[in-house]
């Protein structure tokens, strides 16, 4: 076995609650484990035991046994478990050390005293093998997103890891770069015969690679076959979900497996009913960009990009990294001086200075938590109010508590909740004041499935009473639940703008799985069977 | 340019800021330090926050003078006073208020000047000198010190970032971005600094910096005792028996050659290898030797009280001394300026590629 743990169970400092309580897990070598559960589940502590980092680095009490290829990572310094189990952490950014690719890769092996003529050959192979020859002199500032996690993905495996270890890899990327990644590592599996672990939410793309699944919730740990999990988890893969309520046993894992399965059901084809969720008509427009054009230091990152948005419309904003999605979105917020078009709220000029035009328009940027800093949730809510010059007595604190159903959390630090806890409370902060337009930057990054749920939740109820939302997302699994519109941007101009049931559809430019399985279809929801 | 030779120009910046006391020689110090961050490359950890730790050392430095100025009642040129009680002897004789002297306020400023000075060449440092290299030349046995190196640089450019996002989150929310919002955002700004710092040092961690380390020998242990003792030692003597001096300085270059030994023997403890080598060109070696010859010089010579490198507002305000020798130490200040602009050929070479690297016959 690489991995063995036996009734582990660890707390942080200063925390009762167990962060992993009586796990018992085996991993076969070579095997790739899928780790899903939600948000503050106990993943990345999970991943942080297999290395030693947790207790090491962070503290707190283990107990239980675990070994790691033979050696007790609690026991073993955590900088000399590096050479048995790699990890890569989630934000590639938060990882870089060196300055040039060539010497992010070789700074581990430096450090472990590797010959220099082993250290090139290694540098070497694992240039070919992840595909990045091309960059090995670039500056790691000038690489995407994608670039970037092969090359930390490159600089833990240069140690040559038996094991190596995922937190979250593709939650910052775009799609292509996700899927980059993931061929990368599948590909570094099957010819080194690595141990591969990942921690990731969305499982269409790993569930159909991996050989077993660990669920995570509550620290507790649960072993899985692909196929249980498939069958039984609840952020499932689409098509997953879809071939459960259709009662397809056993349940599938991909598309291409859904539709074999669909197509080997005698009858089941013509007894399936597509629900097309009816789109209310969008009213009055609300918002309008024109012409919009944005550069920084001669570079130009958004061009002539134009944008109406009515009551009733919950817009998905889509593109890969650097399109120019976070940009569009400050631009209207009046955050870039140097931005040039036209912004119009109800067919008026936009006003001038960011706090008069949030107040119709009000954006929620990326990674919102980091804003909280009043004692409570309910301080923090007071303060939102009274930043808008609204009545913030008790009672009205308490009607926005009710509004974004966090009443439960109201006398909570903000600090002590769940990150996903911590984002609902971000973002009833920013939008406490009920601006008629929503803006939210990429807000289901590394969320759970309870978060995009509620997320989804709030963002049909605003629409339902004359708002609308304007949401920037990689995420099309999830849009498809709530968009009623699809905007594409690719190197900062428009690519298309289309109803969202056409640009998820199954001839669209950004289809779903469930809509590439039953066409007329974009979520498992909209299927039933007669 | 090498970064022994950026840690050369920081020591001398701190030496020679914090040692001469003249109005004037400050300001060619700092402007010598800002010529440096303008021309200086921007490789390191601190260069995204470079600007907003100048803003935030200027505005240290108004609040430093405004308070050494209100809290200072000593001199006979007195601006405007203060009205305010003065507590009994008895109770510690603390004054609120009082006369506030021109006197107090040219002390405000000197110390300022020196403090800021030294903080802006630290976040020049930070974003000339990659992390990397810095973990690079510590040695192996230090390899806590390398961690607190790497959360101490980068922790306030990252928290200076984090304030920045958070007051634009501000701004999102309704919030004036006036001045006075700041001060409420600096603990959640620290805080994600920390946050992110911690992440870097773990990230670090799980790289495997520093496994070589093991546990210090006798003689590593005796070197990095023996240097405390006697540079305390060597400074009560310099200070207190003046007769002695020649006594300290011997006290200093053993504790200096203590020093040395340990680092040696650190470096040989640690098997670390190299990717590509990165001799310290001689000319960055000339440099910092210089460098450091400029910082003990103008510490010499503020003791020997040469070059009117000391100056004291409250002895009624005398016009600072200017020599030209005073100011060209001071001015020495900027060599990396100097060398930058004046010697392209110093500037750091493209990384060779490995293919292009050619083994030595004799390896």
């Amino acid at each position: 076995m690489a991995v063995t743990f036996s009734d582990v169970t660890y707390s942080f400092p200063r925390q009762e609650r167990p962060a992993i309580a009586d796990a018992s897990a085996e991993i076969s070598a070579g095997a790739f484990t899928l780790l899903a559960g939600p948000s503050a589940g106990g993943k990345s502590t999970f991943l942080r035991l297999c290395n030693g980092l947790a207790p090491q680095f962070h503290g707190g009490k283990l107990s239980g046994s675990a070994s790691v290829m033979g050696r007790e990572p609690s026991r073993v310094p955590a900088r000399d478990m590096a050479r048995v189990a790699g990890l890569v952490f989630q934000e590639p950014e938060a990882q870089g050390i060196a300055d040039t690719v060539d010497d992010e890769i070789a700074f581990g092996m430096e450090q472990q005293g590797i010959p220099r003529a082993e250290m090139r050959a290694r540098l070497e192979r694992l240039l070919a093998q992840l595909g990045l020859e091309h960059l090995r002199e670039r500056r790691l500032s000038t690489l995407s997103g994608g670039e970037r996690q092969r090359v930390a993905i490159a600089a833990v495996l240069a140690l040559e890891p038996p094991i190596l270890l995922l937190d979250e890899p593709t939650s910052q990327l775009d799609p292509e770069a996700a899927i980059e990644v993931i061929a990368a590592v599948e590909q570094l599996q099957r010819e080194r015969s690595l141990t591969v672990l990942v921690a990731e939410h969305r499982l269409e793309r790993l569930l159909p690679v991996a050989d077993q699944v660990l669920e995570i919730a509550g620290g507790m740990v649960r072993q899985l076959t692909p196929g249980e999990a498939a069958a039984t988890l609840l952020n499932a893969p689409p098509v997953s979900r879809l071939c459960r309520a259709l009662g397809i046993q056993p349940v599938p894992l991909d598309v291409a497996g859904g539709l074999a399965a669909i197509e080997a059901t005698p009858g089941l084809r013509t007894r399936i009913r597509v629900l097309q969720p009816e789109t209310p008509a969008p009213g009055d427009e609300l918002l309008a960009v024109a012409g919009m054009t944005v550069s920084y230091d001669d570079k130009r990152v958004l061009s002539n990009a134009n944008l109406t948005v009515r009551q009733g419309e919950i817009i998905a904003l889509t593109g890969a990294n650097g399109s120019g999605k976070t940009t569009l979105m400050r631009a209207i917020c009046g955050l870039i001086s140097s931005a040039a078009g036209d912004v119009r709220f109800r067919q008026a000029p936009a006003p001038e200075g960011t706090a008069a035009r949030t107040n119709f328009a009000a954006m929620v940027p990326q990674d919102p938590a980091i804003a909280l800093y009043r004692d409570t949730v309910a301080d923090e809510l007071r303060e939102s109010l009274r930043l808008r010059k609204l009545p913030a007595t008790s009672t009205d604190v308490r009607r926005v508590l009710d509004r974004w159903r966090i009443v439960e959390l109201a006398d909570r630090h903000p600090r002590d909740l769940s990150v996903g806890q911590q984002q609902r409370v971000a973002i009833a902060a920013m939008l406490a004041h009920e601006p008629p337009t929503w803006l939210l930057d990429e807000p289901t990054r590394g969320a759970d499935l309870a978060t995009k749920t509620w997320l989804a939740e709030r963002f049909r109820e605003h629409a339902a009473t004359g708002g609308a939302v304007v949401v920037s997302t990689h995420d099309m699994e999830s849009a498809a639940q709530y968009a009623t519109r699809a905007v594409g941007l690719v190197a900062g101009e428009m690519a298309f703008d289309l109803p969202a049931r056409q640009a998820f559809g199954a001839c669209g430019p950004r289809p779903t799985q469930v809509a590439r399985l039953v066409p007329g279809a974009l979520t498992p929801f909209e299927v039933t069977l007669t | 340019m090498h970064s022994y030779a950026w840690m050369a120009w920081v020591t001398t910046v701190m030496v020679v800021a914090l040692t001469t006391t003249n109005p004037l020689y400050l300001v060619l110090v700092l402007l010598g330090v800002i010529l440096v961050g303008v021309v200086a490359p921007k490789d390191g950890i601190g260069t995204a926050g470079l600007k907003a730790m100048a803003t935030f050392g200027v505005i240290m430095l108004l609040l430093a003078v405004l308070v050494a100025t209100i809290n200072g009642t000593y001199g006979s040129h007195v601006l405007f006073t203060i009205p305010g009680p003065r507590f009994p002897e008895w109770l510690g004789g603390l004054r609120l208020g009082g006369p506030v002297t021109l006197e107090s306020f040219a002390a405000a400023i000197i110390r300022a000047l020196a403090a800021f000075s030294v903080f802006l060449a630290f976040a020049v440092f930070s974003a000339a000198v990659s992390v990397q290299k810095l973990v690079r030349e510590a040695p192996a046995a230090v390899f806590h010190l390398g961690l607190v190196i790497t959360i101490g640089l980068s922790l306030l450019p990252a928290s200076i970032e984090d304030l920045r996002r958070i007051r634009e989150m501000q701004a999102l929310r309704g919030a004036p971005t006036r001045f006075r919002q700041v001060p409420g955002l600096v603990v959640p700004a620290v805080i994600g600094g920390l946050e992110r710092s911690m992440r870097l040092a773990e990230a670090m961690e799980a790289r495997g910096v520093a496994s070589q380390e093991t546990q210090p020998t006798r003689q590593m242990r005796l070197a990095a005792l023996i240097p405390a003792p006697l540079i305390l030692a060597g400074m009560w003597l310099w200070f207190y028996a003046v007769e002695w001096r020649i006594l300290a300085g011997v006290m200093f270059a053993m504790a200096v050659a203590s020093l040395v030994l340990w680092g040696r023997l650190a470096k040989q403890q640690g098997r670390r290898t190299r990717l590509r080598d990165e001799p310290l060109p001689m000319l960055d070696r000339l440099l910092a030797i210089g460098s450091l010859s400029v910082a003990i010089s103008v510490f010499v010579a503020r003791q020997m009280g040469a070059f009117g490198l000391n100056y004291n507002p409250f002895a009624d305000l005398p016009v600072p001394g200017f020599t030209p020798i005073g100011a060209a130490l001071m001015v020495c200040c900027a060599w990396p300026a100097f060398v930058i602009l004046l010697l392209p050929t110093t500037a750091p070479e493209p990384a060779r590629t490995v293919a292009e690297e050619v083994e030595p016959a004799w390896r």
